[in-house]
């Protein structure tokens, strides 16, 4: 019997021993690798500012990629990265678009979601009145002594980094017959009053040890969502203002990151309302459509253009031609006399036309018959503000695949880091993107990669983002900065 | 069945979402066999032979009556390669409780042995933290199932005996949980799905044949056979979700139905008696898992607009070895000790959450005590490691797994057991 107890009490503690065997994985050796994150500035337009939803506002900013890289960044030498917040009074800054719900039209019609803006708690401090815009908000500006890492300007372009009073609120655009540049609001609130310093002068005035530039898709972008109707940079200035800058931000051996531009027709801007209105041409036996294609001239009406039902996009059944998310409202118009299209338009270019010039003259000029069927006639044509037909996606890809070739030549060239985010998104838009059993895709909504304006992303695809620019970085530099759980950052919420 | 099929199985069921814990793959039917390693189908040890091979029950000389408990406890680590704070997550510790139980009758000086054997070969219960990374894959599982299984067993000569019997599976019940990637815009919260259901019976059986050619020598072969587990009519329930219309009318489901398909598994082993006091046995299993393919629900409203969910499991079938040893220092008292080598049916790159299994080390010991002619004790205690293992996003993705979450899976495994019988 004491042997018994003798042996059945080791066992016991043998047993009770191993409990205590928590199975123990090495703590990760995170490492900057051959770089230095002690100062690290973003450098870039709204995608870099956290903008989202059709707005700058306060929850954008706090997701935006740069602030997620600067946390993971922490993990290896990162210093603190201050932005330019919106105060929680102002908290929703420029305004932006939420879902309030969704309609219940009869089928075989689709629900479509309806969205509403915010126009509480702004911060806007006043209107200005410019050569294209009456009343262009502006933002409470930070105050002097703050300092601030993120510098991301929804709207820059390339073209505009180098332009002195680009901040300046009393850049106002001149004259019809005289433009001279505007000032970008975004970027005013950054700035002293009356300061006309560039913006390429002040970002590299910073002198980070790091920094993540991502230029270029506002040069294409709003070719695109204008339907070919606003300018696209010319590549030759592109590719100059873009060597010029990166030579300044690498003078005094800084470490970076260059990211490319996407294919923007892949966004869900182009590629939501099209196959919609496809199937309800489809199913009304429309053979086709009439479209105007190009940009605007004063002395001649504008292209139209015959288009097959079977030719409007849609993924799974083909064809080319892709509608703008700004199309949904008028699209339902489809078949009937009217002039709301063409009005909303005259509106939008107004600032562009000579000044006086009435409705009547503008429609006389386009050849344009509101008492026509819209859509269907040539007297009525849907506005190329409307449609990115092929020539005009012809037009943007060829400039981003030109500008894309710039910013990798010279990333290679400086030995920075590079996301190519054009194979990235054209990846995400075949097969989406999964992480940690949740598959998110391109489309809008129910993706969860894309806000509600259809083109910048939500703070789930922030955080894809910033997972991706950090396995460039971690590559480049050789370093091991972690990941986060793109999951854990919110899509898009559903009532 | 043994305990790690059930287990693996068990893990599976959580599929579609599913997601992890518990594929702890321990043979655990017998509290001497749980010493040895696992070994028995080549022994004649006692009345647990109708578990590990029917065909010795008929040598085995006692009658009588046992049963046993185990607690098996596992410790989980696991670093996601997508983490959320960058640290490891530690599975919320739970602990199951096998048992057997196992009745034997016959003539004293008869060939004929007859049982009846009750073990649970699974139970699974496993627990994720708030809001872990693959929460989208599995929030918790609980399994449970009892099988019972009637046997007989014929010594046909002194050396040959041959046995069967009848695997019941009597009791089944799932119940699954995961998160939902949708989001509602009232307070923020993920929607959730519950999956609760309870298999049906089904039959298989457990045939084996002894053979000792020797004094000193042993072989047996014994052959487990192939079960689908099947739940019917299980219950679905979602909550949080959002309550816009065209979000409900894509998760309407109340009921899923899926099958589980539990593998054959072949045994060959063999007992060395080298003197009186020492019996060595060496025991291989050949579990035939390359049956899993898939991991399919079926609703009869969608779930996500879908009225299947398919999961990829692709399983290969897989070897063990096992080595164990008794010895008796008296009559009364007897020591054990065995280890055991157990490969990963699951292959690289398919992980699931709710069965992190890897290649398996086991080490086992044991002890028994009889009080007297009918009594005795048994103890037995395992030590399992599953190995380290790690899958990468690029993985799953390639695999067409990306339903599971890429990361670092260690687990450590403890199982102290006790057993009572009474031999007549």
């Amino acid at each position: 019997m004491n042997t018994f107890l003798k042996y059945s009490s080791s066992a016991l503690l043998l047993g009770l021993g191993l409990l205590g065997c928590q199975p123990e994985m090495h703590s990760p050796k995170y490492d900057a690798g051959t770089a230095d994150f002690s100062k690290y500035i973003a450098v870039g337009n709204s995608l870099t500012a956290g903008f989202s939803d059709g707005g700058l506002y306060l929850e954008g900013q706090v997701y935006s990629y740069p602030k997620i890289l600067s946390e993971q960044f922490a993990n290896v030498g990162g210093g603190a990265f201050p932005q330019a917040y919106f105060s929680d009074a102002q908290s929703n800054g420029s305004g932006y678009l939420r879902l309030v719900g969704f309609t219940t039209p009869a089928p075989p019609d689709e629900p479509s979601p309806i969205t509403a803006n915010v126009t509480t708690n702004l911060a806007v401090r006043g209107v200005v009145n410019t050569r294209t815009n009456p009343a262009l908000p502006v933002y409470t500006r930070v105050a002097a002594t703050d300092v601030f890492n993120n510098y991301g300007v929804p709207g820059i372009r390339m073209a505009d980094v180098e332009t002195a009073g680009y901040g300046n609120a009393s850049s106002t655009g001149g004259t019809f017959l005289n433009p001279t540049p505007i000032f970008n609001p975004y970027f005013e609130r950054l700035l002293p009053a009356n300061t006309n310093d560039t913006y390429r002068a002040r970002v590299v005035a910073t002198n980070p040890t790091f920094f993540t530039y991502w230029l270029g898709n506002n040069d294409v972008l709003g070719y695109a969502t204008s339907g070919g109707v606003s300018p696209i940079t010319a590549t030759s200035t592109f590719s100059d203002i873009n060597s010029r800058f990166i030579d300044d931000l690498t003078a005094r051996g800084a470490k970076g990151l260059v990211s490319t531009i996407p294919d923007v027709t892949t966004i869900p801007f182009f590629t939501t309302v099209g196959p919609t209105f496809r199937r309800t041409l489809t199913r009304n036996n429309v053979p086709g459509i009439v479209i105007t294609t190009g940009a605007f001239s004063l002395t001649a009406p504008i292209t139209r253009r015959s288009i097959p039902t079977t030719d409007i996009k849609d993924p799974a059944l083909g064809g080319n031609q892709l509608f703008t998310l700004t199309a949904a409202p008028y699209l339902p118009l489809f078949g009937r006399p009217g002039g709301k299209a063409w009005r909303d338009v005259f509106a939008q270019l107004r600032p562009n036309l000579p000044p006086g010039t009435p409705l009547s003259a503008f429609l006389l000029s386009q050849g344009i018959d509101t008492l026509q069927v819209f859509g269907a006639s040539a007297g009525n044509p849907i506005p190329t503000t409307l449609v990115l037909d092929d020539a005009e996606q012809g037009v943007a890809r060829t400039a981003t695949n030109e500008y894309n070739n710039a910013l990798r030549t010279k990333a290679a060239a400086k030995g920075l880091a590079l996301f190519d985010s054009n194979t990235f998104f054209s990846g995400v838009a075949q097969n989406g993107f999964a992480a940690n059993g949740v598959t998110n895709t391109a489309s809008f909504i129910t993706g969860n990669l894309f806000s509600l304006d259809g083109v910048h992303p939500t703070p789930r695809g922030y955080a894809v983002i910033a997972n991706e620019m950090i396995k460039a970085i971690n590559a480049q530099y050789s370093a091991s900065i972690p990941f986060v759980n793109p999951n854990a950052y919110r899509g898009v919420r559903i009532p | 069945m043994n305990l790690k099929q059930l287990l693996l199985a068990g893990g599976a069921l959580l599929g579609t979402a599913a997601a992890q814990a518990g594929g702890f793959q321990v043979t655990l039917a017998g509290q001497k066999n749980n010493g040895m390693g696992g070994v028995g189908t080549g022994l004649a040890l006692d009345q647990a032979s109708m578990f590990y091979n029917p065909g010795a029950l008929a040598m085995v000389r006692e009658r009588g009556v046992q049963i046993g408990v185990n607690a098996t406890m596992a410790r989980q680590a696991f670093r996601p390669q997508y983490a959320q704070y960058g640290f490891d997550r530690e599975l919320d510790n739970t602990v199951t409780t096998p048992f057997n139980v196992y009745a034997g009758f016959g003539p004293t000086e008869g060939k004929w042995r007859a049982g009846i054997a009750v073990y649970t070969p699974f139970g699974s219960k496993l627990d994720y933290g708030y809001n872990w990374e693959g929460r989208f894959a599995l929030t918790e599982i609980d399994l449970k199932s009892i099988f019972v299984q009637p046997t007989v067993s014929y010594a046909i000569t002194d050396k040959l005996s041959v046995g069967a019997g009848l695997v019941v599976f009597a009791y089944g019940a799932v119940n699954l949980q995961r998160d939902i990637p949708v989001q509602n815009a009232t307070d923020g919260q993920y929607g959730h799905i519950e999956l609760d259901g309870k298999a049906d019976q089904k039959i298989g059986y457990n045939v084996g044949v002894y053979y000792k050619p020797l004094d000193k020598l042993s072989i047996g072969l014994s052959y487990r056979s192939h079960i689908d587990a099947h739940v019917q009519g299980g219950d679905v329930t979602f909550s949080n979700l959002p309550n816009s219309a065209v979000v409900a009318s894509r998760f309407t489901a109340t009921k899923f139905d899926v099958t589980l398909p539990l593998p054959a598994t072949a045994n060959l082993g063999i007992g060395v008696m080298p003197s009186e006091k020492l019996t060595i046995g060496f025991d291989v299993n050949y579990a035939q898992w390359s049956k899993y393919k898939q991991l399919e629900f079926t609703f009869d409203q969608p779930v996500n607009g879908s009225n299947t969910s398919s999961s990829i499991r692709d399983y290969k079938n897989s070897f063990t070895f096992r080595l164990g040893g008794q010895y008796k220092v008296t009559d009364a008292f007897t020591v054990r000790l065995g280890g055991s080598f157990d490969q990963s049916p699951v292959k690289d790159g398919y992980v699931t959450p709710e069965t992190p299994d890897a290649n398996r080390l086991g080490a086992t010991a044991g002890l028994s005590y009889k009080f007297g002619e009918h009594f005795g004790v048994d103890l037995s205690t395992q030590f399992i490691s599953i190995k380290k293992r790690t899958q990468t996003q690029d993985e799953l993705v390639a695999n067409g797994t990306t339903d599971r979450v890429a990361g670092t899976y260690k687990t450590n495994i403890v199982i102290p057991g006790i057993g009572l019988n009474y031999t007549f």
